[in-house]
């Protein structure tokens, strides 16, 4: 017979919770090496000896209070929905304070095992630790493991099955002293009386009260008793129990440690020394900067002949479809509407394929954490956090998950601030626009011109952070306590899967969204105005004035009119909202590549518009509405529509005003005419 | 022996927690994070802008603001 | 106290440091286009171009290298750190260059049409052969590097 259980993987962040998921699941939850890269519960399934598990992979949080949203989504589940068994990977190099939340899980009386990981790091460093005695000591089963290799999950999962059968007999292994001690045995009583705490273990929920832990007494505010409760509270000394509790547990660790671990302090290591150079005075910035400088020119030199080979491949089935289709609409459907539409936008694969890649190595490398630590000092002076910083990175491959990853800000304000200046990163979808138009305007100088919209993308970033910071979203400044982890070596192969991963995205949404998108404008393009009198996708209404896409163009061509954009463009942007890749598509299908010799790039240089109006489009995709995925994670994170609202208003608002000075000013001073 | 705020100690130098003052949010987080009393700390260095500052404790590397660090007392150790 | 660095790593740091700063001090003035060659077509022999982005990779990779230099000099054991990642520094930056010349050879088999009359050599930089300095670091001081997914630097004997 099967059995049907839960198993959550808990423990502090970045000790290879997802790693270890990854290896029993068989899934391909993103890995990094920072802390705070899982914000949300993920599930699994495997079937281990028939035993059918639901395995859990939590966000990592450092003890059972919590502060920030991602930390309250694994203490609630550990609390609150009582997995079968909990898991808690440990960092092996790292034990001191990675078990200080395993004396808390005890507490709670949660069936534990320990997952003893990266091993290989601590045997690296030279650190021995008797995982035997260890055991011996916890009372419950530990077993070592090598998450980014797999090594050590079959005997996880045996144990597992194990544990899930073992009668318990240990439990309060922690002391905490006489006065303590009294408190909490009067707290027990009063909690014992009362079924409302019968969903918590009375020892555990009375140290968190005694610690104050504030989700706790917002619990107990609720029940009769509380008047009682608040009494014996009262008579304590809270603040000196607070650092008491703690204190203690840290000692009954370091008893243990000393007897099951031997370990390594005196060389200096490998991430001490790489760390003296990287955040040193004077260096760190320029290295930062130059890090910087360096994968862009990947993303974009790199690229080039593989970007080359996609457009032959597209220009050769273009001709072939062009031969073997017959029917004229269809022809023009398929060549003008599918291939030069989904074309257009999927010959910039390479482009975002290396983009992630080098994400994924910043990520895995640990420099990630030393980014937000170089420029907190910056952050703090527009009012936010270090932490907000990785968000902000993140967000130069997609917006989406760089919103997600700001649930590891603490502070609510911080956090929407955050939301709401991510989106003014340069995503991956903006850049085929970039690339499009500046190689197609700028020629040589397309590099120096697209460095700047990231720039731009930046100045506008911390500029409305300010902003905000200083009038509808005030606040004061929170406290900065964030983890350095160590450096580890990046795969090839996790950056590989990870740039893989997020170019399978890609791939789809060519052959999806934009698909429809680029036929909906083809559609558009072949349907006769009202009142015009032409035919369905006759070359005469084809893409102009007399097409249903000219009326809708010149309807809102006046609103766009002042920046320089003609009724083309504006349709552009109006179906780029869906998807601002579709901005490229629209036009490749508009300006007619399908059966022109000549690519996109080529026509628009070709006098099909200005440089100005070119620079003037890249900075409006760079700052208006951002994608409909990137508009429901908005509302889904702020929980608000009204902040969603402001988000749309205030950046299209913005592109308008810089696209119009731009211009404005640019044709009067006769730039780039 | 003098007590201090970790804000003023110099870099590479180890001091030993004699106390955390402060909110009661912040405190508590810098207290789970292994700053109890008796801990000793490395100060490592600070960012190149100055703050924030990176210190080693329990074998692992932390930083906190200038601010936090104002909160926690210590003292030197040789 | 035990010293963890000799002359050789000392004398390393100082080489390399001035090479990497004095080629990326010349592409940057390459790049605003100021000539500082000493003769006719010193750039062009130096394989130099004018980056003034790429130029300034190279000094702050040279500064890395001088900065050990100074700490080592006074003494400080942990010095050498800069050493190492001046090294792997300067690999990252070799690696780039390389896959930059590798593109570009790439592509102009894909649309030989672009490419009349260029030679790969166009796209050779001092990143690359300054970059061969620290591969033979790197192979000296093999020992201490272990690039096996954890990265140990270890300080020398
Ligand atoms: N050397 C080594 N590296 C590991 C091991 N397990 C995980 N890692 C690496 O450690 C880093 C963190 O792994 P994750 O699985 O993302 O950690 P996590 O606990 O899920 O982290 P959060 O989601 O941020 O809390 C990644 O760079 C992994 O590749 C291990 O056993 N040995
Ligand atoms: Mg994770």
């Amino acid at each position: 017979m099967t059995e049907k259980i839960t198993v959550a993987l808990a423990g502090n962040p970045n000790v290879g919770k997802t790693s270890i998921f990854n290896a029993i699941t068989g899934s391909k939850q993103h890995v990094g090496n920072w802390p705070g890269v899982t914000v949300e519960r993920k599930m699994g399934k495997r079937k281990h000896k028939d035993v059918e598990m639901q395995v859990v992979d939590l966000p990592g949080t450092y003890s059972l209070t919590a502060y920030s949203l991602d930390e309250i989504i694994a203490r609630d589940f550990i609390i609150e929905e009582k997995p079968d068994i909990v898991v808690q990977v440990i960092d092996a190099t790292n034990l001191e304070r990675n078990l200080y939340l395993t004396t808390q899980l005890m507490e709670l009386g949660t069936r534990l095992i320990i997952a003893l990981n990266m091993t290989d790091l601590a045997l690296a460093k030279g650190d021995s630790i008797d995982v035997q005695k260890m055991q011996e000591f916890l009372e419950v089963p530990v077993i070592s493991t090598i998450g980014s290799r797999g090594g050590g999950i079959e005997e996880l999962l045996d144990s597992v099955t194990k544990e899930i059968h073992r009668t318990r007999t240990s439990e309060n292994i922690f002391v905490y002293g006489v006065e303590i001690e009294k408190s909490a045995e009067e707290l027990e009583n009063v909690l014992a009386e009362d079924p409302y705490f019968s969903h918590y273990p009375s020892r555990w929920f009375s140290m968190k009260l005694l610690e104050g832990d504030e989700n706790i007494i917002k619990k107990a505010e609720e029940s009769e008793n509380y008047p009682q409760i608040r009494k014996i509270l009262q008579r304590t000394d809270a603040d000196s129990f607070e650092a008491k509790i703690a204190d203690q547990r840290y000692k009954t660790i370091q008893t243990m440690l000393r007897q099951v671990c031997n370990i390594n302090t005196d060389r200096l290591s490998g991430s001490d020394m790489v760390d003296r150079v990287v955040t040193n005075k004077y260096l760190g910035i320029p290295i930062f900067l130059s890090l910087m400088w360096a994968a862009f020119e990947i993303t974009f030199t790199f690229a080039t002949p593989f970007m080359n080979i996609i457009d032959i491949f597209f220009g050769w089935l273009a001709e072939t479809a062009a031969g073997v289709i017959t029917v004229s609409w269809l022809a023009s459907l398929v060549g003008d509407g599918m291939i030069a539409g989904v074309g257009s936008v999927l010959i910039f694969l390479p482009n975002i394929l290396l983009l992630f890649f080098m994400i994924s190595l910043m990520e895995d490398s640990g420099y990630m954490s030393r980014a937000a630590f170089i420029m907190d000092k910056v952050m703090s002076k527009i009012g936010l956090h270090g932490k907000s910083f990785i968000p902000l990175i993140m967000g130069f491959g997609c917006n989406v998950p760089a919103i997600m990853a700001t649930r590891t800000i603490e502070d609510s304000r911080d956090r929407l601030i955050t939301i709401l200046i991510t989106p003014f990163m340069s995503c991956g979808a903006r850049l085929p626009v970039y690339v499009l138009l500046a190689g197609a305007f700028f020629g040589r100088d397309a590099g120096i011109v697209i460095f700047g919209l990231y720039a731009l993308g930046i100045f506008v970033a911390l500029i409305s952070a300010k902003l905000m910071r200083s009038t509808i979203v005030k606040g004061e400044d929170t406290p900065f306590i964030m983890e350095l982890p160590s450096y580890k070596i990046p795969t090839l192969k996790g950056s590989i899967l990870h740039m893989w991963e997020r170019g399978k995205i890609y791939l789809k949404k060519a052959g999806g969204i934009i698909l429809i998108g680029v036929v909906g404008v083809w559609i558009l393009a072949s349907i006769p105005a009202p009142g015009s009198g032409g035919t369905f996708a006759s070359e005469e209404i084809y893409g102009t004035t007399d097409s249903m896409i000219g009326f809708i163009g010149q309807i809102i061509e006046p609103l766009v009119a002042p920046l320089g954009f003609d009724w083309k463009i504006a349709v552009a942007l109006l179906f780029g909202v869906v998807a601002k890749e579709i901005v490229v598509g629209s036009m490749g299908v508009l300006y007619g590549v399908g059966d022109n010799e000549d690519s996109l790039s080529e026509i628009l240089a070709a006098g099909a518009m200005t440089p100005l109006a070119g620079l003037g489009l890249m900075v409006f995709t760079l700052l208006y509405v951002p994608c409909f995925a990137c508009i429901g994670v908005i509302k889904r994170e702020t929980g608000s529509w009204k902040w969603t609202a402001f988000q749309l208003f205030y950046g299209t608002g913005l592109a308008w005003i810089f696209a119009f000075v731009l211009y404005q000013v640019g044709s009067r001073m006769g730039l780039f005419a | 022996m003098q007590e201090r705020t970790l804000d003023f100690i110099e870099p590479e130098t180890s001091v030993k927690v004699l106390k955390v003052t402060g909110q009661k949010s912040s405190r508590k987080r810098i207290l789970d994070m292994g700053l109890t009393p008796g801990t000793k700390v490395e100060v490592i260095r600070r960012a190149p802008l100055g703050d924030p500052v990176k210190f080693k404790l329990k074998g692992y590397n932390l930083s906190l603001r200038k601010k936090e660090a104002e909160t926690v007392l210590v003292e030197i150790i040789e | 106290m035990e010293q963890h660095y000799g002359k050789t790593e000392i004398t390393f740091a100082a080489l390399a440091g001035l090479l990497y700063t004095i080629s990326g001090i010349y592409h940057i003035a390459e790049g605003i286009g100021i000539d500082i060659g000493i003769y006719e077509g010193m750039a062009r022999s130096l394989f130099i171009s004018g980056d003034i982005l790429g130029g300034f990779c190279l000094v702050v990779t040279g500064a890395v290298f001088l900065y050990g230099f100074k700490e080592m000099m006074q003494g400080i054991n942990a010095g050498v750190s800069f050493l190492y990642v001046g090294i792997l520094m300067s690999l990252v930056f070799m690696m780039i260059y390389l896959l930059i010349m590798g593109g570009n050879l790439l592509d102009s088999f894909i649309v030989p049409e672009d490419y009349e009359g260029w030679s790969i050599m166009e796209t050779f930089r001092p990143g690359i052969y300054l970059g061969i300095l620290s591969i033979a670091g790197l192979l000296y001081w093999r020992d201490r590097f272990s690039l096996h997914e954890v990265l140990a630097l270890r300080e020398g004997a």
